[in-house]
């Protein structure tokens, strides 16, 4: 195939559902509503769906005749001096094998959700959101850098905020979605660590040149630490695992995709990407295995006691997440490759029938009889485990105190701090100090407004959405222990 | 509430047992969602008039019992309710016309206050009217608006005095007082904590591990557990832990020593606990419900008692209002500190309120809620509020707004009535106040009532004016070829209409699809009973046990391997990947492809799929061997020749089909396929306990055949022809297919006219699946028939599809009488029908049976869909895609939160909620007397939660039923639309359509 067509391929894999995100944005801004709308948002969604799809087939019967492309550039972001910011793709064997399976999922769970979100209040908005995961999921399983791959990063992040809160009526689900934002927020951390010492250190993050370069092992360990910790976020190794559990208050589709099949997978792929690197440095290999393994009985005893399907479910998910974790922490690379393949097919089919569970039984669920004649020797071990279970081991709380807690204790200190230093310094009527309370006055000018409005239209209902969003973000961001917590991880990774 | 004090231990525990009693008529009564039974929500309420009801429950559950003020003026708008309707239920209000002031009416006033809405508004509300609204600044508006403002001063100091007092010492419920005090809910913390305990309790079997304390009941249990529980300590209540091990053994002994505790006033205990239950009510009432069915699912070793819940859910509150209460106000969660506290800080307790009840500007709102405990501060903190409080005061006692919030409902409602400014100075201040006061009659409850009587009279009026209008158009026909019996469902209106349509030689009957025959059935891989029996008004337990059994018994082994190969398979499929960390992993991996393959042909080509088992080689075991006694406690193996006749004879006799029989005779159940649904019972038959009743139509239709029995029937009068043959199937609501039953002992004589009736139902399907497709708004409209039913039965194979079908929805009547009342009159499926004759029933007898038996069925249907339309988030279960399976008992949302009962949104979306009209074909006299002696009718009808009609055999005249005023003469034009059949009625429309008289059906064929 020649490259310039290969080029556009590849790039129009991420390109056209960020596309169908845009029509759909479009659509929403011009006030679609009922049913007539629906079809729309739906074609634009699963047509691209489809179109990827074709063209994934394409590349790869031609892989298959011709062997995979793998590194393919098509532009610069960015270059002076130094540091150049290639736009490349990196789409090697593995990269096709998962972008064909993320695409048919996509497209089958964009199928799936076409009928089950119908004359729902947030059908366009679920659709936005699937459409930009599939733009960002294209990006993390294709792009040849780490930079690229951040964007899909972000992109897949933000979408999976954005459906976990699509409930927004009911507190739990926007609770949920924050806790899940804001956990997400450390791997970022140690994502954006990653990127700066690959840059810092070898000029570039392009996944091929991280894998060539002769780092010392004390550099390889610091940079892979990095990525790491974000691999470990998004896929919900311990520490990090407490938010996925708290993740299922979206529609079944999304958390199917999302939490079943396909996101969850990201951390793993960010893992497979780095063998290379992996390879030169066992010690790290050993800890990622230990994690893996714990994350691996943390899950396989949290799930024996989960009363509803769906969390059962994802604590299903978490312990073959651990095993593939484990696995590349055995050097096992290539069968964590195709675990990953095989288990997001399979949780995505059960994740979707998961509503019909109990017509796919046909009696209760029973302990394996080994387990069970194990525990019968320790009848006191078993109201023991039996607690930690039900708790998922006070992974919850624990993360509350030995981190929410100090930084929250730091974050009133620097709260005094701001106060009598500070606010003297920049005064109340400094132009920071107005520009925040010019635009939380707008915000709060906005609010109110579309909270009168009597009309309940689609379209008001998302603008006071939309103002509820910015009003919990600048929130955020007003309060100055967030962004220390992000201060105070990069530093602990750092050191 | 009113119960003589007592220090005495026995005493508390006999009013303990009391209110628990009472409980069971505020909790959701629903049962697991596999059993799920259509019931009236409101059941606790049902011993009171229907308005009334619903005025006590918003009252006590905060619950509004009818669509918004809003809803019902769209629904006049669309011309779903005419003026016509309104005042013809304010004519039932006694002095209705008389003036108030000036020349206003009080139904000039109502109707004013009903079509705009002149309610106080809140401050932030107001302020924007004020500020953005643009009426009052019109040149219309202007002056009047000055003169409102200016004639409500006097009402402006009668306003402050009645600010009510608030009492913290007299709360009922921690959650409510730290809400309105804190403005925080502390039910989250509540239910977190709470939720996996108790799904863990009831669990019938999604995890393999539960408390191994779970037999000692919820209480011990929990206790055990959460004693040791280091969450307690993470969440820094240390103390808890010891409070905990240190509880009584007793949880009635435990809540009353807490109730005291907290310091509620002792006659308020019983509010204390409704109130506490009421706040999770599908948990409390799973857990309710459990209490009274120990050992259900399996589960003969978990004790379930409501006191347990009770005493848990009493002191996890506690806990949580404790943390709360220390942190704002530093003191523990006792009402006598909390009062002393706010005692000694008035300005704070004012300001809370104040700002809980919205009467503050979002700005101070939120400052007054980032307030904390005074701490080591106390003066400071006293600035604080002081300052906040001056705030307060300068934005809200501002003169012009306090007028403004009297003034604008006078204003609205002047508009309204086209008033200007000289008309209301005219009035003078008096005028005014009776304005005022008259308006101050018309509450949300009175409202709602109002509009829900007009909203019920203009679809009443259509029913009758086409039962008038249809009245002695069908005649008896000679050639009828089939008579179809058909389950008395509305859903079956349409499919009767079609099939008549089909073949006008046809004729149809309705009735209760268990058709009398109750039954535990064995299906042949079954290795429990299924009851198929109705248990609705009582739960009916069968005496009988009927095997459906293979014909060809030597298949049996090779079946029963299949059967356990598969059981095994399915354990491995659903259970082991979801838990067996190893075996699972390996499963999962294995059985991947396979998934992968399912998925993409349940995507892209659903029709491969064979969701509905092929019919069975099968007969049923259904005559006793010999006459042992037959109890529901040791059901008997089949019925005797006798009983067998009994239950024809009765059935055959409610439907008066005694005579003129048809060479065919189909007896036929319904039940409804889907894919992927956890409500896939609420689709079923609602006669026979959410089950599919087509093992029922079987039965009968097997029992009518034997000799024995018809000779036992002519020996009682009812003479079946021997060249007539019973048939029985199965009638798929969802896409509207067939499955008969035994067709290979049809004798041959009757081969082909079987062929020809299966062939007539399966068009008659296909033309329904076009009326069904237009309430679909997914679906094509007015595509052909057999696109149409290409279309459901897509449907019901869709594993993606949340509405397979759309239920009952829309039903709103019910008939009792002969078919020639409603044949070849359009009802849109709106219709249950009951197959009745009136010449057959001298007595009254089998009338009463009737209603006795099908009444409370039909009214609980209506009543189910009725309550959660008008608040799908309180009665209903909200939207099905965020649904998640909890212990096998039920569905909450995402990963968390109160089990939910009642319908989904996507079942009653189109719903429109009204009360059952159930019109008979009988004379008043003999209606008269059954309701006379009859309690259960007394409650039904004469409480209001029904409507009932009567339509006079001969002579045709209508009469309607009013509760306080007796039998009400209808008159009114008979006159209505016609149409060739009903699709060319429907053609076109998507939206309810009124009734129109059809000439198809009444064609001699």
């Amino acid at each position: 195939m020649n490259p310039a067509m290969l080029n556009i391929f590849l790039s129009l894999l991420w390109l056209l559902p960020l596309f169908a995100a845009l029509a759909i944005g479009a659509r929403m801004l011009g006030g679609a509503t009922g049913d007539a709308a629906e079809p729309g948002t739906a074609r634009w969604s699963t047509f691209t769906a489809a179109s990827g799809f074709l063209l994934l087939a394409a590349m790869d019967v031609m892989a298959l005749l011709h062997g995979a492309p793998g590194r393919v550039e098509f532009g610069d972001w960015f270059a002076s001096g130094d540091l150049s910011l290639p736009l490349a793709v990196l789409a090697d064997a593995r990269a096709l094998a998962f972008a064909t399976l993320v695409q048919l999922i996509g497209w089958i769970v964009l199928r799936f959700s076409r009928t089950y979100l119908h004359r729902e209040t947030g059908y366009h908005r679920f659709f936005l959101g699937m459409n930009l995961f599939m733009a960002g999921m294209q990006l993390i399983v294709l792009a040849g850098d780490g930079a690229l791959t951040f964007v899909g990063w972000e992109l897949a992040g933000f979408s999976s905020w954005l459906l976990i809160g699509y409930d927004l009526p009911r507190p739990a689900a926007t609770g949920n979605a924050l806790f899940a934002f804001i956990t997400n927020r450390i791997g970022d951390e140690g994502f954006i660590l990653g990127l700066a010492l690959a840059f810092l250190w070898l000029g570039s993050s392009d996944w091929l040149q991280l894998s060539q370069h002769n780092l010392d092992k004390v550099s390889a360990r610091m940079l892979l630490f990095g990525f790491v910790i974000a691999a470990f976020a998004k896929s919900a190794q311990l520490p990090l695992s407490s938010w996925l559990p708290r993740a299922l208050e979206g529609p079944t589709p999304s958390s199917a995709i999302f939490y079943g099949a396909i996101m969850v997978h990201a951390g793993i792929w960010l893992l497979i990407r780095l063998e290379p690197v992996f390879l030169r440095v066992p010690d790290i290999m050993v800890q990622v295995a230990l994690f893996g393994a714990a994350t691996a009985l943390w899950a396989t005893l949290a799930n024996r006691s989960q009363g509803d399907v769906k969390t059962s479910l994802v604590f299903a998910t978490l312990t073959q997440l651990g095993l593939m974790v484990l696995e590349i922490g055995l050097g096992l690379f290539d069968l964590a490759f195709v675990h990953m393949l095989l288990h997001a097919t399979w949780r995505a089919w059960q994740f979707l029938l998961a509503p019909s569970y109990m017509a796919r039984v046909d009696g209760p669920a029973r302990e394996s009889p080994w387990l069970d004649r194990l525990l019968a020797r320790w009848p006191e071990s078993r109201r023991w485990l039996y607690g930690a279970s039900l708790q998922r081991v006070w992974l919850e709380p624990l993360t509350q105190t030995v981190v929410m807690d100090p930084v929250q204790t730091i974050g009133r200190d620097l709260a005094g701090f701001d106060q009598r230093v500070m606010r003297p310094l920049l005064g109340e009527r400094g132009p920071a100090a107005r520009l925040l309370s010019f635009v939380a006055g707008r915000c709060a000018a906005l609010e109110e407004r579309l909270t009168q409005l009597a009309s309940s239209g689609r379209a008001t209902q998302l603008l006071r959405a939309a103002a509820g969003w910015f009003l919990e973000i600048e929130a955020l961001l007003e309060r100055p222990r967030y962004l220390l917590l992000m201060i105070a991880a990069t530093f602990m990774v750092i050191l | 509430m009113n119960e003589p004090m007592s220090e005495n231990q026995h005493d508390f525990r006999a009013r303990f047992d009391h209110w628990i009693e009472h409980l069971e008529h505020v909790l959701p009564g629903q049962a697991s969602i596999r059993d799920f039974v259509h019931h009236n929500t409101l059941h606790g309420y049902a011993h009171l008039p229907f308005h009334e009801a619903l005025a006590a429950a918003r009252r006590e559950l905060g619950i509004a019992g009818y669509w918004s003020a809003e809803r019902f003026r769209a629904e006049h708008a669309a011309g779903r309710i005419a003026d016509a309707d309104i005042n013809a239920v304010l004519d039932t209000v006694p002095d209705i016309d008389a003036v108030l002031a000036g020349a206003i009416t009080r139904r000039q006033l109502w109707n004013a206050a009903l079509r705009q809405d002149c309610g106080p508004l809140s401050v932030a509300r107001l302020c924007w009217e004020l500020d953005e609204g643009r009426d009052h600044r019109s040149d219309a508006g202007a002056a009047l608006w000055v003169t409102c403002v200016e004639l409500a001063l006097g009402d402006v100091t009668e306003l402050a005095m009645a600010e009510e007092r608030f009492s913290v010492s007299g709360a009922t419920s921690l959650r409510e007082l730290i809400r309105q005090l804190g403005g925080e809910d502390i039910l989250d913390a509540v239910r977190g904590e709470l939720v996996r305990h108790l799904a863990s309790h009831l669990d019938l079997g999604i995890a393999p591990w539960h408390n191994p304390a779970r037999g000692e009941g919820f209480y011990a249990a929990w206790r055990r557990l959460s004693a040791r529980d280091p969450a307690w300590v993470l969440g820094s209540q240390n103390e808890a832990q010891a409070e905990i091990a240190e509880l009584p053994a007793d949880p009635a002994e435990f809540i009353e020593a807490e109730l005291r505790r907290i310091g509620f006033a002792e006659t308020q205990w019983q509010a204390v606990l409704r109130r506490l239950a009421l706040d999770l009510p599908g948990w409390s009432g799973m857990f309710l419900w459990r209490s009274q069915r120990p050992g259900y699912g399996h589960t003969e070793d978990v004790p379930v008692h409501i006191a347990d819940y009770l005493a848990v859910r009493l002191l996890v509150e506690r806990l949580a209002a404790d943390a709360v209460a220390r942190r704002l106000w530093g003191v523990p969660a006792r009402l006598a500190e909390l009062a002393a506290y706010f005692d000694q800080h008035p300005v704070e307790l004012r300001l809370r309120l104040a700002c809980h009840r919205g009467e503050l500007p979002e700005s101070l709102a939120s400052r007054v809620q980032q307030m904390e405990a005074p701490g080591e501060r106390p003066e400071e903190s006293r600035a604080a509020w002081a300052e906040l409080a001056h705030e307060a005061a300068a934005s809200l006692d501002h003169e012009l707004l306090r007028k403004a919030r009297v003034a604008w409902p006078l204003y609205r409602l002047a508009r309204q009535l086209g008033m200007d400014a000289a008309a209301l100075h005219a009035l003078g201040r008096d005028g005014i106040a009776a304005l005022h006061a008259a308006l101050a009659e018309l509450d949300a409850d009175r409202m709602g009532a109002v509009w829900l009587g007009a909203y019920e009279r203009h679809y009443a009026e259509q029913v009758f004016t086409a039962l008038a209008a249809n009245h002695g158009r069908t005649t008896v026909s000679t050639s009828t070829s089939a008579q179809l019996v058909l389950c008395m469902d509305d859903r079956e209106e349409g499919f009767r209409r079609h099939l008549e349509e089909t073949d006008p030689r046809l004729e149809t009957l309705g009735g209760a699809a268990h058709f009398g025959v109750f039954q535990n059935f064995y299906g042949v891989d079954d290795s429990e009973p299924t009851a198929l029996c109705p248990v609705v008004p009582v739960v009916v337990r069968p005496a009988h046990a009927v095997h459906e059994t293979l014909r060809d018994e030597t298949e049996l082994p090779s079946r029963q391997r299949r059967l356990f190969q598969r059981s095994r398979y399915r354990r491995i499929e659903n259970e082991a990947t979801r838990l067996a960390p190893l075996a699972g992993t390996l499963t999962s991996l294995l059985l991947a492809p396979k998934a992968l393959a399912a998925l993409l042909l349940r995507s892209f080509a659903p029709a491969i799929l064979r969701d509905v088992p092929p019919p069975p080689a099968t007969r049923l075991d259904l005559t006793a061997a010999e006459n042992t006694p037959a109890t529901p406690d040791s059901p008997r193996r089949g019925f005797t020749d006798d009983e067998q006749a009994e239950r024809i004879f009765n059935f055959l006799a409610n439907l008066g089909l005694t005579k003129n029989f048809a060479p065919l005779v189909a007896i036929i159940g319904h039940g409804s396929w889907s894919q992927n649904n956890p409500h896939l019972a609420a689709y079923d038959c609602g006669a026979c306990a959410g089950r599919h009743s087509g093992a029922n139509a079987r039965l009968f239709a097997a029992m009518a055949n034997r000799p024995e029995v018809r000779a036992r029937l002519a020996a009682r009068g009812i003479d079946i022809p021997t060249a007539t043959w019973f048939l029985s199937a199965e009638h798929n609501t969802a896409d509207d297919g067939m499955q008969w039953y035994d067709t290979e002992d049809i004798p041959p004589a009757l081969a082909t006219a079987f062929v020809t009736l299966a062939a007539t139902a399966r068009q008659a399907g296909a033309r329904h699946a076009v009326e069904r497709c237009r309430r679909l708004m997914s679906a094509p409209l007015d595509a052909p028939p057999e696109q149409a039913w290409r279309h459901v039965a897509g449907r019901r194979r869709d594993f993606a599809q949340p509405r397979p079908e759309l239920g009952h929805v829309t039903n709103a009547a019910a008939f009792v009488g002969r078919r020639s009342m409603s044949r070849g009159a359009y009802f849109d499926r709106r219709a249950f029908l009951i197959s009745y004759d009136p010449f057959n029933d001298e007595d009254g007898r089998i009338l009463e049976r009737l209603l006795l038996a099908n009444g409370p069925v039909g009214a609980g249907i209506s009543l189910e869909y009725y309550f959660s339309s008008v608040d799908n988030e309180r009665f209903g279960c909200g939207t099905k895609t965020m649904h998640n399976i909890v212990g096998g008992l039920g569905v909450y949302a995402g990963g968390g939160g109160d089990l939910r009962t009642g319908l989904p949104w996507q079942m009653i979306e189109i719903h429109e909620p009204m009360r059952l009209l159930i019109v008979i074909e009988q004379t008043l006299e003999s209606i008269t007397a059954i309701y006379q002696r009859q309690p259960p009718l007394q409650e039904l009808v004469g409480k209001g939660w029904v409507l009932l009609a009567a339509k006079d055999p001969v002579s045709g005249a209508i009469h309607r039923f009013d509760p306080a005023r007796g039998w009400l003469s209808w008159q009114g034009e008979a006159t209505l639309p016609t149409a060739t059949d009903s699709l060319a009625w429907i053609a076109g429309r998507r939206d309810p359509l009124p009734p129109a008289l059809l000439s198809r059906p009444l064609e001699a064929a």
